[in-house]
């Protein structure tokens, strides 16, 4: 089952990214959020036509990812897993926009494509930078931070759980499937019985192991809510990174950037 | 179903997002006062289940095609409404950030397209009454199966309403949603029959844990349906009300102009000065509108190569260090 492994690598890569030190890590995940928020709002703001606009905010991400000390590449690599189904919705606006609106030695190009690209570019972008802020604050630090910006406890330690059993599970998951396989003498996939089982399987054992777990917290004091181990202090240089950032977004999006290049 | 930020504008993502906050804040206050002592610890491994289960896929006689389970409905049966809706939630955000599944920013649409429909609205109205007590097996089975259809049909459409509200896709509304909801139909009967498998295994191995959540939160099923109720109420107005605001936003301009003096273009300029620069633009520049485009897209190509370049250098020399 190569999903579940990927999806253990991921997890693992996105931990590890997150364990390294920069510039960008050691930044409040509060003010970081925050930037992230104000960047997407200002690409999605930007008219699906104005593909310049939009072209101009992909310095964000290799900026941040050079400050954060993550390879580019690896962000773009990833970032284009979900390029699929926003091609699928995009792919409409060719063939019902037919204006022209670039030409490129003499072949015209329609509206419709410039916004397809667009379209494709905002997606990219957008997810970009939400990859760089969690590689570089880690899953637990930006919940930590979401409870500070007011997300309820209950929440956040639903988050925090989920994420703990997510490795548990899918670990727990690639074992069932390998003895499984192990004893299926070539057959491939699940069948549809065989899926039910399998799946109610893992969910008995879960509940279980739930069960289990939960008992041992309680009797360590578990009251219904982790308590924080990260101490989060907002600095001078969070207010200072918000500022800037925010600055060179406002620029690169009420700048008229068609004009000042013709 | 994961909407991308890139197919969202900022007023629809907004209104989601207000709308699932508000919701997401609702469940947190009822789970917190529902004294169920095992439910919290329940409903991260539940989440974690969903996460992993999602990735089991079964095959589809007949299709070579394969699906897997979403989980709502389950989650419903197992966790009871609110519990589900937060269980789900916490499932979407470790997807947006850690998998890049759904935008950030579009977080708020598929929470409401994803969580709210099928654990808020297809679990209390549709898969309760038609599950009953849950004691006959057959009832559970067409339960799971119109509520995951009714969920993911609702979702289908909510998607289709943010997307085309956003004014991002130029394919009309009406073709949108017939192919939206065709393809989510058959997504739900397969969802369905999914959830009514594992409900089937839960009930013949475990049926305490379904029983278990019956017996807690009986008493209070009439309250999911009126509060559903009430918040569906509450999008339809928000939802009407950006509606206006969304649609009006990118183009109201173009509009007025428009109405006024018969052309999306505004009228030139009657004085002399602005004849003669006229003038001299139109005879320096071929096709102005196209050059402006042009330029703004090979100048901002450059400084972002010169960026990427740069970045590049630096990094390279940090490794090296």
């Amino acid at each position: 089952m190569t999903a579940l492994e990927k999806a253990l690598t991921e997890f693992k890569q996105v931990e590890r990214s997150a364990c390294s030190t920069s510039v960008l890590h050691s930044l409040d995940p509060r003010a970081k959020t925050l930037v992230v928020l104000i960047y997407i709002i200002a690409v999605l703001s930007e008219s699906p036509d104005a593909l310049a606009g939009i072209l101009l905010f992909w310095i964000f991400p290799i900026i941040a990812c050079a400050m954060g000390g993550i390879e580019y590449g690896k962000v773009m690599r990833k970032s284009l897993y979900t390029l699929p189904f926003i091609a699928f919705i995009g792919i409409f606006n060719p063939i019902f926009q037919r204006e022209p609106m670039l030409t490129v030695g003499g072949v015209v190009i329609t509206k419709g494509w410039v916004e397809f690209v667009s379209i494709l570019l905002r997606g990219l972008l957008s997810v970009q930078m939400a990859l760089v802020l969690i590689m570089t604050t880690g899953f637990y630090r930006v919940c930590r931070g979401l409870g500070k910006m007011g997300v309820p406890g209950v929440f956040t330690t639903q988050l925090l759980l989920v994420y703990r059993y997510i490795y548990l599970l899918v670990e727990e998951a690639i074992d069932m499937d390998r003895a499984r396989k192990s004893r299926s003498y070539g057959r491939k996939g699940y069948g549809f019985k065989m899926w039910g089982t399998f799946v109610g399987q893992l969910l008995m054992r879960t509940v279980n192991r739930a069960q289990r777990i939960h008992r041992a917290m309680v009797s360590r004091g578990f009251t219904g809510e982790l308590p924080s181990i990260v101490k989060m202090k907002w600095r001078g240089r969070d207010t200072l990174f918000v500022i800037i950032a925010c600055g060179l977004i406002a620029a690169c999006r009420f700048v008229n950037i068609s004009a000042f290049f013709s | 179903m994961h909407m991308s930020d890139a197919l969202v504008s900022p007023a629809v993502a907004g209104v989601a997002a207000a709308v699932s906050v508000t919701l997401l804040a609702v469940s947190a206050r009822k789970v917190k006062n529902a004294s169920t002592e095992n439910l919290v610890p329940l409903m991260g491994v539940m989440g974690a289940f969903v996460f992993a289960a999602q990735m089991i896929n079964f095959t589809i006689p007949g299709t070579g095609s394969s699906g897997h389970i979403v989980g709502g409905i389950l989650l419903g049966a197992l966790l009871g409404p609110w519990a589900a809706f937060l269980t789900l939630a916490s499932v979407l955000v470790v997807q947006c950030l850690i998998f890049a599944d759904g935008g950030l920013m579009a977080l708020g649409c598929n929470l409401l397209n994803m969580g709210v429909c099928s654990t808020l609205i297809a679990y209390p109205l549709v898969y309760r009454p038609i599950a009953g007590d849950g004691r006959s097996t057959w009832r559970v089975m067409a339960a799971a199966i119109v509520a995951s259809v009714t969920g993911l049909e609702l979702g289908a459409l909510l998607v289709t309403a943010e997307t085309e509200l956003s004014g991002v896709t130029a394919l009309p509304a009406k073709e949108f949603l017939g192919l939206m909801t065709t393809i989510h139909f058959f997504i739900g009967i397969g969802e369905g029959i999914a959830t009514a498998a594992v409900l089937y295994f839960v009930k013949t191995y475990q049926p305490s844990l379904l029983a278990g959540y019956r017996a807690e939160t009986g008493k209070h099923a009439g309250n999911y349906k009126k509060a559903a109720l009430v918040f569906l109420g509450i999008a339809v107005v928000l939802g009407a009300a950006f509606t206006w605001i969304a649609s009006a936003y990118p183009d109201g301009l173009e509009w007025t102009i428009s109405r006024i003096t018969g052309s999306t273009d505004l009228p030139a300029m009657g004085t002399a000065i602005a004849r003669t620069m006229a003038s001299v633009q139109n005879s320096t520049s071929f096709l102005p509108d196209y050059e402006s485009t042009w330029s703004g897209i090979i100048g901002c190509s450059i400084v972002v190569a010169l960026v990427w370049v740069v970045c590049a250098m630096f990094t390279k020399k940090r490794h090296a260090a």
